[in-house]
């Protein structure tokens, strides 16, 4: 009977009619015999016959239970072969692993890591692409961004509070709709230590869109939104319910002095609500109405002062596209309306996790691809594996045929072996998946995955590489089982143990194939790896016109309420600045309104002398002390820094960019020429010098791209910040991290610190996302190269041992072991070359997914094409030189006297 | 099912006892039963059936075609090595059993 019922010849109908049959017969024979018996008692022929039956019993009944007798012994029997079968297959197959202990764990491994890297990425996918995002009925959930298109260029910018309640009024399809500000307010008093605090300022419908309450006490009322500064109410969160009041339910009604104002705590929002900022939480939610608290009220009319963000749940019914149709026209009407407000202004519908997700979904694709490639690579490798083994050991096959067993006994054995490689590379994947997951996960840099995604095993990750597992446990031994089912035994055991001479390279083999597929695979991988390294050094490259190393800042927000005039403001700041710069240990102090790469920005208009309103020119406000361009290191270009005298009622004097002066004054010099902050000449400035250029945001964009709003710097003397950024430029940061702590907290023991880090954390965030993406794909390439290494190696041995004979032959006839060395290493490189060949092609076209994901270098990169393919190469000719030895040293007397 | 009320066992060691003599058709099984009891035994014929192919399917009993004497064709019951054990154990067991009944029996007529 054949072990594998489905590999059976099988038609049950004729099978059930032999009973069938037979049990009649056996039957009627008893009765007629008994018929017989009887009659020779004396009855009548006709008597005997209906005296037999009577005594038989009923007949149909015996015969009915008689043929379900028969089916339940045949399912027995079948079910006992093939479990039997099974055990000795699998006994069988875990000997044969036992006696090639190389083979097993190599294909194990590949199967492992492979399986292993892609359900690590596969979960962080998942979590990112796929898991419900923290809110009720996320689905729903739309972000509505404002964005300037200028030549073509978006520059996504908040809402205006007057912006926000045109759309939350006309919106149909987006309803109910939110504003949220986020900023960092400071928490004093009470119990609790001096603290930054991560705060949305909320219009009315904030909880409605987001579907949620306060877990204690209440949401807002509608008055404590629209009457300003009439009610100071706040609702904390849950974390910080717990880490200022040890969860204390007194806390509810309690007092929290927020920007020295004290409000009253009226909810607390449930542990598992942390706002709609996923990477950081929020602590603290306050009505619209105490805008007052960072600003002042007049924020609430300003259509110039975009800084919210605007959240909204689509009506029922409503999709995405009605609800963008609906606001272009709302844009459009505005721009109408308000000229020169809305210039060049439109609002975009996206969905929450797009828009959380933002650049990284398209990368997780990507990596998710090429973790799929990585899969194909390995499950390549394990067939070439399995195949190479299944041809070394055609005399075994052809000896169990001979010995009696049936084709596809043998074929059931290479399956069962198989299962068992999958089912150990899988066990060992879910391992290394796990050991990926933990080593990994910490190792991805903040910022390089939106906020609530959290790196852990997945079961749907699991799940899926198990099915995947599964595939390849078939797809790799199906191959070798096909292989085997040709063997014509007659044929191969007159040709002797070693098989047939098909084994030389000169024939297409599927080993052949799966090789070239291997360094394909591996080559198109590369290059996304190298594209991708590349275009993360061209950030690194950027130069920022700053000296980031070495740099200490911190930011710190002196409150309105006890720094109420410039003078107090200045002051303050002075003093800060003339005691850290006593410091041991420091080199140079500044403080300014903006540091690089820590976020924020507040732009304004300025015009050229005589311009009128419609020339005004964007541009990124800094307020700095004259420190601030030696500090950090800014060259100086034309005309003067700012200094000392550029203070108070003096005329006031502003810096600029090269970039800037190029755009503004094109052909010309730039200092001494007179700008304004207001059109037609009000409030007049003098440029009186040019720095060169810096970056503060993004590093990818030109600088002279009209999207890109250039930096002027005002003198702090001048115009103070109610933000301080502090850099402190020192070797010895252990010693003047806490002095820094120190100076503050003598100055203003209520004043918090925010953000005391290196400049570099900034930047280093900012390049977050492309070192990843550049580390995660090198690690990708870097094991499909080692795979495709095993499986060129595993070829060239295998036919290295398949041709000693011939390779003996030459050598008796003259051949140099060099030569024949040389050989076997040209054999691999045939392979690698056109391996090559097929993936630059494959690459061409593959590596456009990345363009969007490129600076600084073109998909098509000849110079990472090039290189990667000669490390290739060089990899493959490693891979080969093992097996040349082997065939160069093998002493031919001995292979030819060997069977 | 089967038509032995008496025990299941019984029959089913009855026919491998009559079997370990030579290999026989149902039929020749049923005789030997019937007239080695005296009548006794004598219980719905076709019972016999059931019980041949359940040892059959346990693989006490091999079953295979052949002819008669007569030249029909009929389905030879033969026992396996497992039944012939399986008797042995069987035979011993029912001994005892009827040792241990009789005597009480036995002590009571006495």
């Amino acid at each position: 009977m054949a072990r594998w019922p489905f590999l059976r010849s099988f038609s049950p109908g004729q099978v059930r009619s032999d009973v069938d049959a037979e049990i009649r017969e056996e039957i009627e024979l008893y009765l007629e015999l008994r018929a017989n018996e009887l009659e020779d008692e004396g009855l009548s022929p006709e008597d005997a016959r209906r005296v037999a039956q009577e005594r038989f019993g009923d007949a149909e009944e015996i015969k009915r239970s008689l043929r379900k007798q028969a089916k339940r012994t045949r399912a027995r029997r079948e079910t006992t072969m093939t479990m039997s079968g099974l055990k000795q297959d699998l006994a069988y197959a875990i000997r044969s692993f036992r006696r090639s202990p190389g083979f097993t764990a190599v294909a194990v491994a590949t199967l492992a890591l492979a399986l292993g890297g892609n359900t690590a990425i596969f979960s962080v996918v998942d979590a990112a692409l796929l898991q419900a995002l923290p809110f009720e009925d996320h689905e729903e959930l739309v972000f509505v961004n404002g964005y300037h298109l200028t030549n073509g260029e978006v520059a996504i910018r908040g809402a205006s509070f007057p912006e926000f309640r045109d759309w939350n009024e006309r919106s149909r399809w987006v309803s109910p709709m939110a504003a949220v500000g986020g900023v960092s307010l400071s928490a004093t008093g009470g119990d609790g230590a001096a603290e930054q605090l991560s705060t949305e300022i909320v219009s009315l419908d904030y909880f409605d869109v987001l579907l949620t309450r306060p877990a204690l006490g209440r949401a807002f009322f509608p008055e404590e939104h629209a009457e300003v500064d009439a009610h100071p109410v706040a609702i904390i969160s849950h974390r910080l319910w717990e880490r200022r009041y040890a969860l204390d339910p007194a806390a509810l009604t309690s007092e929290i002095i927020i920007n020295d104002r004290p409000l009253t705590i009226v909810g607390i929002m449930p542990e598992a609500f942390q706002g709609t900022d996923l990477a950081n939480g929020t602590d603290l939610w306050v009505p619209d109405g105490l805008v007052s608290l960072i600003a002042s009220p007049d924020l609430l009319e300003s259509r110039g002062s975009r800084f919210l963000s605007v959240v909204g749940r689509l009506a029922p019914g409503g999709t995405v596209e009605e609800a963008q149709a609906e606001l272009d026209v709302v844009a459009r009407d505005l721009q109408a309306t308000f000229p020169q407000a809305h210039e060049d202004r439109f609002a975009q519908v996206q969905e929450f996790r797009d828009g959380y997700l933002g650049d990284t979904g398209g990368l997780l694709w990507i990596l998710m691809g090429a973790g799929i490639v990585l899969l194909l690579i390995a499950a390549a490798n394990v067939a070439n594996l399995l195949l190479v083994r299944s041809h070394s050991r055609t005399r075994e096959f052809v000896l169990r045929r001979a010995l009696g067993a049936e084709g596809s006994r043998v074929a059931g054995q290479l399956l069962t072996e198989s299962f068992v490689l999958a089912a150990l590379g899988g066990a060992a994947g879910i391992g290394v998946a796990v050991a990926a997951l933990r080593i990994l996960g910490p190792m991805i840099p903040n910022g390089a995955l939106p906020g609530y995604v959290e790196a852990e095993l997945s079961s749907t990750a699991f799940l899926t590489s198990l099915v995947v597992l599964v595939l390849v446990g078939l797809a790799t031994g199906l191959l070798p089982a096909a292989s085997s089912a040709r063997i014509d035994i007659a044929t191969r055991l007159r040709e002797g143990s070693k098989g047939s001479a098909a084994v030389s390279l000169r024939r297409i083999r599927p080993q052949h194939v799966f090789v070239v597929a291997q360094v394909a695979l591996a080559l198109i991988l590369l290059v996304g790896a190298g594209l991708l390294t590349r275009s993360f050094r061209a950030q690194l490259a950027v130069d920022t016109g700053v000296e980031l190393e070495g740099i200490i800042a911190m930011r710190i927000s002196p409150p309105n309420s006890r720094y109420d005039t410039n003078e107090t403001l200045w002051n303050f700041s002075a003093e800060l600045e003339r005691r850290l710069g006593e410091l041991p240990g420091v080199e140079g102090v500044s403080l300014s309104s903006r540091l690089p790469f820590r976020g924020g920005s507040s732009g304004a208009y300025i015009f050229r002398e005589g311009d009128s309103a419609e020339e005004r020119i964007r541009f990124h406000r800094h307020h700095v002390t004259p420190s601030y361009f030696e500090t950090l290191g800014i060259e100086l270009r034309e005309g003067r820094l700012l200094n000392d005298d550029d203070r108070g009622d003096s005329s006031g004097v502003i810096v600029i960019t090269d970039a800037m002066a190029r755009r503004v004054y094109p052909g010309e010099s730039a200092v001494g020429k007179m700008m304004s902050l207001r059109p037609d000449d009000g409030m007049p400035v003098e440029v009186v010098g040019v720095i060169e250029d810096v970056r503060y945001r993004d590093i990818t964009t030109s600088l002279m791209e009209e999207a890109n709003s250039p930096d002027v710097f005002f003198s702090y003397w001048q115009m103070p910040s109610r933000t301080l950024e502090v850099a402190v430029r020192t070797n010895s940061a252990a010693t003047v991290v806490p002095a820094m702590r120190t100076v503050v907290s003598e100055l203003d023991p209520e004043l918090p610190i925010f953000q005391l880090e290196p400049l570099e954390e900034g930047r280093r965030t900012q390049t977050a996302t492309p070192r990843f993406a550049a580390f995660l794909m090198s690690l990708f390439s870097g094991l499909a190269v080692l795979l495709a290494c095993v499986g060129i190696y595993g070829v060239l041995a295998f036919t290295v041992g398949q041709r000693s004979q011939e390779i003996a032959i030459r050598r008796a006839i003259g051949a140099s072991g060099v030569r024949v060395a040389r050989a076997v290493v040209g054999d691999g490189l045939r392979l690698t070359l056109v391996g090559l060949l097929l993936g630059g092609a494959g690459a061409v076209a593959g590596s456009r997914v990345l363009e969007t994901f490129l600076f600084g270098v073109e998909a098509t990169d000849p110079a990472t094409f090039v290189s990667v393919a000669g490390g290739m190469i060089a990899v493959a000719v490693v891979a080969a030189v093992l097996p040349a030895l082997r065939a160069m040293r093998r002493d031919p007397a001995e292979a030819l006297n060997s069977d | 099912m089967s038509g032995s009320d008496l025990f299941t066992g019984t029959l089913d060691i009855l026919i491998l006892r009559t079997l370990q003599v030579a290999p026989l058709h149902g039929y020749a099984i049923g005789r030997v039963l019937r007239e080695g009891s005296e009548g006794v035994l004598s219980v719905e014929e076709g019972a016999l059936y059931p019980a041949l192919h359940r040892l059959e399917g346990k693989g006490l009993l091999e079953a295979e075609w052949g002819k008669t004497d007569t030249g029909r064709r009929a389905k030879f019951y033969r026992l396996t090595a497992d039944g012939e054990a399986h008797l042995r154990t069987e035979t011993a067991r029912w001994a005892e059993f009827s040792v241990a009944v009789s005597s009480i029996l036995g002590s009571e007529t006495r």
